[in-house]
């Protein structure tokens, strides 16, 4: 169903399967029932609470748990302007993503909140069902991307619109819920089609919430399906997974398969509200495009989004980014691609320098490799994905690897770990480059050195 | 065998029980457990549980960032043990 922002999504469910459960979540060691009644209940209750409360702009420290929906819920409902933020992310990016988003309050872990609580600003702009995603990477190119929960809604929709869910689905949210993918197709997606939503109880978990939960649908990164596949953690009820916000090998979309499940694979971006094209039919990797989205190929291959009902208002407080990224309406991805005949798309690769990990998070290619050039002394060299991790590629012959390691090292600590470099390789001769000197790094990952 | 040397065997078997193609290598506390091993952050979850179900002891979410060696984490399980 579509639905026009997250009011109406919880009135239409609390009329019409007022006793279904909407939520799922563990509450002891038993899974516990939260119904589509009992959730607009308290999501109104806790709405009426926030208005009485001063500041217009809200942080949630996203830990996944029911209490932290309900904010949600109740934030963009007291129309104040919300802000996702990963209770993860170290100290230095919480610090950085409140100072770009400006908030006024914070919700979550204590701890966190009395170290963000200096950065806060009590005259924070507002914005009513303005919901703010910060791009996953590193922090010095974080940037918010402002949606709004009538986006959210209708990027769902399109979800929907290609993978119906029924009420008897039970979808479970791995996830987290400051990202735009685990948001909309671990949470939204299930509830707009008025099916439950299990919520998963955090990354301890990971390896039992299948049979914890026995969901009949799951929404995950690459990275998470590996590591479910690889650990046999698949409870036998489950029947389809929607796989998104990284690229996958192919293998591991057949492992699942093999298993006799329905696996989708699914592209889109935060700006976007998530996916825009979904794989329907026996290939992964040819996608069907939602029903409220237009693809079109630039000349240079770029896949430019039309997305009227789902595209963000822009880049919060970055008008010229902004500018840059939505041209006459069309976003431009920087990757590129190009449509077959059944008007499916097909992903061949990125022309912005920026990396998609198999977590689902990004790596700014400029930052990263600058970092690397510093501390080894050589700019020859460049950052390609094997398997969905970064490894170095350096020009040259082979050369002993742990001083190189011992020099990395400092650059690699701060990291998220998913970012740290998992090899070096060497070429063997001067990298291919541009006439202006820029690496060709496409050049090398197709002469097929790297898988 | 101390408290300490204790720790750091029994995460090595964990690392080659969660991880089985990594049975072979050898690993000290100096060991880089991203770099060094190639374990990824989902490898890397799965083994900081099993070590903290195996010592009783939890280490949080937050710390594990900060974990780089396997020294790092001897250390974490250690400083959250009871004392001996």
């Amino acid at each position: 169903m579509r639905f026009s922002g997250f009011r109406e999504l919880l009135d239409h469910w609390a009329h019409s399967a007022p006793d279904r459960p909407a939520l799922i979540f563990a509450r002891g060691n038993e899974p516990a029932p939260c119904t589509f009644s009992e959730l607009r209940q308290r999501a109104l209750r806790r709405a009426e609470e926030l208005k009485e409360q001063p500041g217009m702009a809200r942080g949630i420290l996203c830990d996944g748990s029911f209490g932290c929906v309900v904010e949600i819920f109740a934030t963009v409902l007291a129309g104040k302007r919300l802000v996702l933020l990963d209770e993860n992310a170290s100290d230095a990016a919480l610090i950085e993503m409140v100072r770009e988003a400006e908030l006024s309050d914070i919700w979550g872990d204590e701890d966190l909140q009395e170290l963000l609580s200096s950065h806060l600003t009590a005259q924070a702009e507002g914005g009513p069902g303005k919901i703010l995603f910060f791009t996953s990477g590193t922090t010095a190119r974080a940037k918010a991307v402002v949606l709004t929960d009538a986006s959210l809604m209708s990027s769902a929709y399109n979800g929907g619109a290609l993978l119906p869910l029924v009420p008897e689905d039970r979808l479970l949210c791995l996830l987290p819920l400051n990202h735009v993918f685990g948001f909309v197709c671990g949470l939204l997606w299930g509830l707009s089609c008025g099916a439950s939503v299990a919520l998963g109880r955090g990354a301890r978990h990971f390896g039992d919430d299948c049979q914890f939960f026995r969901p009949t649908a799951l929404s995950a990164v690459p990275l998470l399906l590996g590591f479910l596949l690889q650990h046999q953690a698949l409870n036998p009820e489950l029947k389809l997974v929607l796989v998104g916000a990284g690229g996958c090998p192919k293998a591991l979309l057949d492992a699942a398969r093999s298993l006799g499940l329905r696996v989708h694979f699914g592209y889109g971006l935060t700006e976007t509200s998530s996916g825009v094209a979904l794989s329907l039919g026996s290939d992964p990797f040819a996608m069907s495009v939602c029903p409220d989205d237009t693809i079109r190929i630039a000349p240079d291959g770029e896949v430019l989004l039309s997305a009227p009902t789902c595209m963000m208002e822009g880049y919060w407080r970055r008008p010229a980014e902004t500018a840059e990224a939505l041209q006459d309406g069309l976003l431009h991805t920087g990757d590129l691609g190009h449509l077959d005949w059944a008007g499916r798309l097909i992903l061949t690769g990125r022309k912005k320098e920026m990396l998609v990990l198999m977590d689902g998070t990004k790596l700014f290619l400029p930052e990263y490799e600058g970092a690397i050039a510093q501390a080894l002394g050589t700019g020859d060299l460049c950052v390609l994905l094997q398997n969905g991790k970064p490894v170095l590629l350096l020009e040259g012959a082979a050369q002993p690897l742990e001083p190189l390691w011992e020099k990395l090292r400092p650059v690699m600590a701060d990291r998220p770990r998913g970012q740290q470099l998992c090899g070096i390789y060497f070429y063997g001769k001067p990298l291919p480059r541009t006439a202006s000197g820029k690496i060709m790094r496409w050049a090398v990952q197709r002469e097929g050195i790297l898988i | 065998m101390t408290r300490r040397e204790e720790i750091l065997e029994k995460a090595k078997t964990i690392i080659v029980e969660s991880l089985p193609e990594l049975e072979g290598q050898s690993f000290d506390e100096s060991t880089v457990i991203n770099t060094d091993t190639g374990i990824d952050s989902m490898g890397f979850t799965l083994i900081i549980c099993r070590l903290e179900a195996a010592f009783d002891v939890r280490i949080p979410n937050r710390q594990w960032q900060k974990l780089s060696t396997l020294g790092d984490v001897v250390d974490a399980i250690e400083k959250r043990m009871p004392k001996a």
